[in-house]
């Protein structure tokens, strides 16, 4: 049994015709990375706040590790968030502005009786800290004496002092600096190592969603459109939207992206020509 | 007129400064960048590196920005020009789009109109303007351009209203176009389409662009010469094949090395900061030796930059 | 649109307004050393009055002011500026109860509306609606023909009055900053709803309540003096700034110090927090750079 199972979720916001989303499945192992992708509007957002119990869908099932998420009492969310944690994309916004680091890492522990005692939790805050390649002297900062990419790592070790088995990330690195974003990248990757964690990785970046994750899922207009295995979708992809989207993104190389945009012009000719 | 000169744009150490007395601080610090007639530039950085500080210093779009140094179009000297002289460059000489569709135009009025402005200050009828923007507008692809002549900027989307800044940018055929950031706001097939759009334009009007952006794909795929930008000043200079296959400076590679690919090799680790001081060079002594001074700096740009 | 987009686009206009702003406040504070020695005076006051505020010396009445009375005496000869520093702390804490008690009221109220939404919210507004289309002097002259007119009952006259704009001012703040990413954040963590109020939404809601206090320090002692001077609130012998204003008024031509020396101590006052409530806000103001992160 997978640890996430995500089956024929709708979610249609009031007032609005169209779904934001539709009959949206897709699951996910212990310990596996799936990149859930698509341009804005398409809904993965949305998708990613009913995983995460943020957003009630009007229908479809969300199984943590069994256990149905959407519509379960306060309770039970409560401590189905202990399994699961989300990483929001503004480092600037996600943070509460007058909580400490200490406060902040700390608090997942508190809420969830993890440690009350607030030496012993000290402690287990500084080693969540390292983890994240932060340390004891950040302790009693404030969010906004830290840089984009250090709020993300402290937003990651408020989410992982709980110990979850699910990390949601809601386009953690976008409003990033390409340097910045390659540090965040890499400690998720090694967490995910080191911790055995399973992540739920929204984007927009295909590039980025290439070198997390090892199995992808692409959103349009609310629906997945195609889902497998990495390799298979960058590959050969399947479905015309995944096609067009590989083939719009730039490659940060001379040779190939001159190849690349001949080759997208000689399409656009032929169907030209064809119409 | 310089004859037989191709040199569009000269800057020469520039520097631009905010703020007045104790509190003014220096963002650019003597920066050269050339564009020849024709040419593509693409000017690339991480926030804070000065390049968008740098283009618009062109214009002198910051009022309270202080410049010294030299900029030079068509040989003609735009620090300390008049007023005057400033404003017969914008619109005519130099066209400029900007990152976000969505501020550059004016909301209330109708984008028809905002095309035709850089034409009727300079004396063309409105009739002879309007065609020309039409013309324009289906030339950058807006379906029923003579209907949408007349619609505002809140009817169309994203990448739409980019067009239209596009078209305000061109429609008085300048001779360099500076693009800063054109594409961040749209998606990604968008992004393409404008960007080759910019391409084609610029190909039949024989227009230089400056390009400024982040985006090292983007740059790979439009810019024939690049400039590489950090904490205001220039780290290196390269034709774009060059600059790719094989960067001067460390930071260029740390750069290079922390973009993931979407052809890329997963197994292959991107660089980050640790890994920057023992990023592969060419050569041993001299580029290690740059490559741990790189490797000190971009850490400061994760730590010291907040907000 | 990411906060750092923003930031570049508005990228001129930032710059412009942080200069502004790093100018040296000498007015403001100027404004705050006067404060804080008003408000010492209202707490010490009636101990480092030379004379007693109260009792009446027929024998000196109108004195102009000597060495003996720095702000002579008023009709009934008591020493004008003893009864100002005594009057201090009457009229400095008739306001500061009013504030005191409608920021309880209104930032209840306010939350609790924001928070619950719905029926509540609704019933709740139309409460605060009553109470802010109440004239205070029109119910003060109620209660005080009710009650009999005092301190007392003017003080619970301005509170009803009073509070409905906090409720106001907290709900629409707490209905932003409910949409918090932060709030967000912290319910995704576990956080129940109580956490989340007292730790999250409170405290980063209050901002704009304590610039608005302090602006309206002034309005309130102005409305507490004004309801004293027309006679329904602090009675004779009190030393309330605005009723030594009242009692003065008839001999003004023969003894001008006695109505001008509490009328000033009102004017310095209204103005001291005034400024220093306006150099709150303007540092406090989000929108500028380097403001209340």
């Amino acid at each position: 049994m997978s640890l996430l199972e995500v089956s024929g979720v709708n979610k249609t916001f009031h007032g609005r015709h169209e779904p934001a989303i539709s009959d949206v499945s897709f699951s996910l192992e212990a310990g596996g990375v799936l990149g859930l992708v698509g341009e804005s509007g398409s809904g993965k957002s949305t998708t990613a706040r009913c995983v995460a119990g943020l957003t009630r869908p009007e229908g479809g099932s969300v199984m943590l590790d069994g256990r149905e998420v959407v519509g379960a009492r306060r309770a039970t969310m409560t401590t189905l968030r202990r399994d699961m944690q989300m990483v929001f994309q503004d480092p600037f916004s996600s943070l509460n502005p007058r909580m400490t680091v200490l406060d902040l890492v700390g608090e997942g522990m508190i809420v969830h009786g993890i440690e009350r005692r607030p030496a012993a939790r000290r402690d287990l805050v500084v080693e969540v800290l390292e983890k994240v390649g932060l340390d004891s002297s950040h302790l009693t900062r404030y969010p906004r004496s830290f840089s984009g990419g250090q709020r993300q790592r402290i937003a990651i070790a408020r989410a992982l002092a709980v110990s979850p088995r699910l990390l949601i990330c809601d386009e953690p690195v976008s409003s990033l600096d390409v340097s910045v974003q390659a540090q965040v990248l890499n400690l998720l990757r090694d967490l995910r190592e080191e911790l055995g964690l399973a992540i739920l990785f929204i984007a927009h970046d295909l590039a980025v969603v290439r070198y997390l994750c090892d199995s992808v899922a692409v959103m349009s207009r609310g629906r997945v459109v195609e889902s497998g295995k990495r390799d298979a979708i960058f590959d050969s992809p399947q479905h015309p939207y995944t096609r067009s989207l590989l083939a719009a993104v730039p490659v940060p190389d001379p040779a190939v992206q001159r190849a690349r945009q001949a080759e997208a012009r000689r399409l656009l000719d032929e169907q030209r020509r064809a119409s | 007129m310089s004859a037989g000169n191709d040199v569009l744009l000269a800057v020469r150490d520039l520097r631009v400064s905010f703020g007045t007395g104790d509190a003014a601080t220096e963002v650019v610090h003597g920066v050269d960048v050339t564009v020849a007639r024709g040419q593509r530039l693409a000017l690339v950085g991480e926030s804070g590196s000065g390049k968008s500080v740098t283009a618009r210093a062109v214009l002198q779009l910051d009022t309270d920005a202080t410049l010294t140094g030299s900029v030079r179009l068509d040989g003609e000297e735009l620090v300390g020009a008049a007023p005057r002289i400033l404003r017969s460059v914008r619109g005519r000489r130099v066209g400029l789009v900007f990152q976000d569709p969505l501020t550059a135009l004016n909301p209330v009025m109708r984008i028809g109109w905002q095309i035709m402005q850089p034409l009727l200050i300079r004396g063309v009828s409105k009739r002879e303007a309007r065609m020309r923007g039409i013309a324009l507008l289906e030339r950058l692809g807006v379906q029923n351009a003579p209907e949408r002549f007349d619609d505002y900027p809140h009817q169309f989307s994203g990448g739409m209203r980019q067009r239209v800044v596009i078209a305000i940018a061109v429609i008085a055929e300048p001779d360099l176009l500076i693009a800063d950031e054109p594409t961040t706001a749209l998606d990604v097939q968008v992004q393409a389409q404008v960007l080759a759009l910019l391409d084609e334009i610029a190909d039949e009007r024989g227009m230089g662009v400056l390009l400024i952006t982040h985006d090292l794909g983007i740059v790979a795929g439009f810019a024939e010469h690049v400039t590489v930008m950090r904490h205001g000043a220039i780290i290196e200079t390269q034709d774009v094949d060059s600059l790719f296959a094989s960067p001067r400076e460390a930071y260029t590679r740390g750069l290079l090395g922390a973009v993931p690919r979407i052809d890329g090799d997963s197994s292959v680790r991107l660089l980050s900061v640790d890994e920057i001081a023992v990023a592969p060079a060419g050569a041993a002594g001299a580029a290690a030796a740059s490559a741990v001074a790189a490797a000190s700096a971009l850490a400061d740009s994760d730590q010291g930059n907040p907000a | 649109m990411t906060s750092s987009r923003i930031d570049a686009i508005i990228g001129i206009r930032r710059r412009r307004v942080s200069r502004s702003r790093r100018r040296t406040p000498v007015l403001e504070g100027i404004a705050v050393v006067v404060g804080a020695i008003i408000l010492i005076i209202a707490v010490i006051g009636p101990w480092i009055a030379p004379y007693s505020s109260t009792i009446v010396d027929i024998g000196n009445t109108l004195a102009p002011p000597s060495a003996a009375h720095w702000f002579g005496t008023d009709a009934t000869g008591r020493d004008v500026f003893s009864r100002v520093l005594t009057g201090a702390r009457t009229t400095l804490g008739a306001t500061f109860i009013v504030l005191a008690v409608t920021i309880v009221i209104g930032v209840l109220v306010g939350t609790v509306a924001a928070l619950v939404g719905g029926v509540v919210d609704e019933i709740l507004m139309r409460v605060t609606d009553i109470g802010l289309a109440l004239p205070s002097i029109i119910l003060a002259l109620g209660v005080a023909a009710a009650l009999g007119p005092s301190l007392t009952s003017t003080v619970i006259a301005v509170s009803a009055t009073w509070w409905p704009g906090y409720a106001r001012l907290i709900r629409s703040v707490v209905r932003e900053v409910r949409e918090a990413e932060y709030v967000t954040n912290a319910t995704s963590l576990g956080v129940g709803r109580l956490r989340l109020v007292f730790r999250h939404i409170l405290p980063n809601a209050l901002d704009p309540l304590y610039v608005q206090v302090s602006l309206d320090v002034s309005s309130v002692m102005l409305v507490i003096s004004g309801l004293s001077f027309i006679g329904v609130g602090a009675q004779v012998p009190s030393a309330e700034w605005g009723a030594s204003v009242a009692s003065a008024a008839a001999n003004v031509t023969t003894g001008w110090w006695a109505l001008v020396f509490p009328g000033v101590a009102i004017a310095i006052t209204g103005i001291a927090f005034n400024l220093i409530g306006d150099w709150l806000r303007i540092r406090t103001d989000v929108t500028l750079k380097g403001g209340a992160k």
